[in-house]
């Protein structure tokens, strides 16, 4: 698993722009908030919680197409099947490469977006554990639906109209400060769903 | 000595039946080139070999082991497809390093790149490459593993006859060695290779 984990890295660190694109991203969302509805402190910061769950859920959605399409479009899925007789090795590796190259980046820009909306230190702590958690489940989910749809090309809006609504439990928890405890939770029951469904659409690909 | 035995292989793809009642029987040194039209299960026929696809009837045998119940097999046989398995935005450089990593071993890049005699793609963007030159250096994993088969899947497609003829000898080098080929392809090789079969 480790040596998956370190080519996906690598992988990103060749192609530098990876680490930064979800962030950059996240952050542009976060910034054209107050063109958009003013700059009025107490509506921000309510505003805030909840549009930042949906920059996280855009940047992982945009992002879905390199956990396994990428791989199966050049051929390289074959050598990591062939050097990994476990699937589910597979599939845990691309859900913390895919975590730490998509997600982490996000949680080093928000400290300084939450200052930007005037967010008191113990609230970026609760938004802190409930993006974690939650943003733990969105690739779950995510990894699932692009095993399904290995293959399968340009469907992007396909694969959000089945990953969105899967989204809407964490997004309703999310902007709740007191419920990562549920976002955890929601985050195991993804992680079995995704296990099971990953590994059967990866050997729906290989046979 | 290394032995592949293929007996009453039977293989559907959905409800298409693919390959049909296939015995062969191939010994160290052997190469053998799979000829077949588009559609006719070349790749198929690779990719069972090679135990990407487990489903079908029959049996294949590797000095006599099921290689379905054999862990090992997998480090046994190199399977080099159509697709190339190298990233368009890195550099032929970069690309080595991933391999590198995926297979545990050392790549002397240069060295690796004078096979094909095109070290001096080292640097190169891969999307900025032909398709002959990415071909090239996708056949340049055949190097980096210990194996005792290789899979070709349409190898000289976009090779060059200088090229074509370093791979033949590459091949041969292999087979001299003991090494087990199967190559599908499209042309006819009759002329290189004796051993031949239509599917």
């Amino acid at each position: 698993m480790l040596t998956l984990l370190k080519r996906d890295l690598y992988l990103a660190l060749y192609s530098s722009s990876s680490f930064f694109y979800t962030s950059s991203f996240f952050a542009l969302i976060l910034i054209i908030l107050p063109f958009l509805f003013g700059i009025n402190d107490v509506q921000l910061q309510v505003l805030f919680k909840g549009i930042i769950w949906i920059g996280l859920s855009l940047s992982i959605l945009l992002t879905m197409e390199r956990i396994f399409n990428a791989d199966y479009e050049d051929g390289n899925l074959d050598i990591i099947l062939q050097q990994n007789p476990s699937i589910e090795i597979v599939i845990i590796s691309k859900y913390i490469s895919h975590w730490i190259v998509y997600c982490l980046p996000l949680f080093i820009v928000l400290p300084m977006l939450s200052f930007l909306f005037d967010i008191s230190f113990d609230n970026i702590f609760l938004i802190f554990l409930n993006l974690f958690f939650g943003s733990f489940g969105m690739v779950f989910i995510v990894t699932f639906v692009s095993a399904l749809t290995l293959g399968a090309k340009r469907t992007i809006f396909l694969k959000a109209i089945i990953v969105i609504p899967l989204f809407i439990p964490f997004l309703i928890f999310g902007t709740n400060l007191e419920s990562w405890p549920i976002l955890l939770a929601l985050s195991m029951m993804s992680f079995v769903l995704s296990m099971y469904v990953s590994a059967y659409g990866l050997r729906l690909y290989v046979e | 000595m290394n032995e592949l035995k293929i007996e009453d292989l039977t293989c559907y793809r959905g409800d298409k039946l693919v390959l049909k009642d296939l015995n062969m029987k191939l010994k160290s040194g052997d190469s053998l080139v799979i000829r077949g039209s588009n559609g006719s299960g070349k790749t198929t026929l690779l990719r069972v070999l090679s135990n990407f696809i487990k489903s079908y009837n029959g049996k294949i045998l590797f000095n006599d082991h099921n290689v379905l119940d054999d862990a090992n097999y997998r480090n046994c046989f190199n399977f080099v497809g159509q697709k190339n398995s190298l990233k368009d935005n890195l550099s032929v450089k970069n690309n080595l390093k991933l391999w590198e990593i995926i297979y545990k071993k050392n790549i002397f890049y240069s060295k690796l790149l004078e096979d094909f005699n095109i070290s001096h793609l080292m640097e190169r963007d891969v999307a900025s490459l032909s398709d002959g030159q990415k071909k090239c250096i996708s056949l340049l994993r055949l190097n980096l593993t210990e194996s005792k088969i290789w899979y070709l899947d349409e190898p000289f497609v976009f090779l060059d006859e200088e090229n074509s003829q370093l791979l033949i000898q590459k091949i041969r080098n292999f087979n001299n060695k003991n090494g087990i080929v199967i190559i599908t392809s499209n042309i006819n090789l009759h002329n290189t290779f004796t051993n031949e079969i239509k599917i």
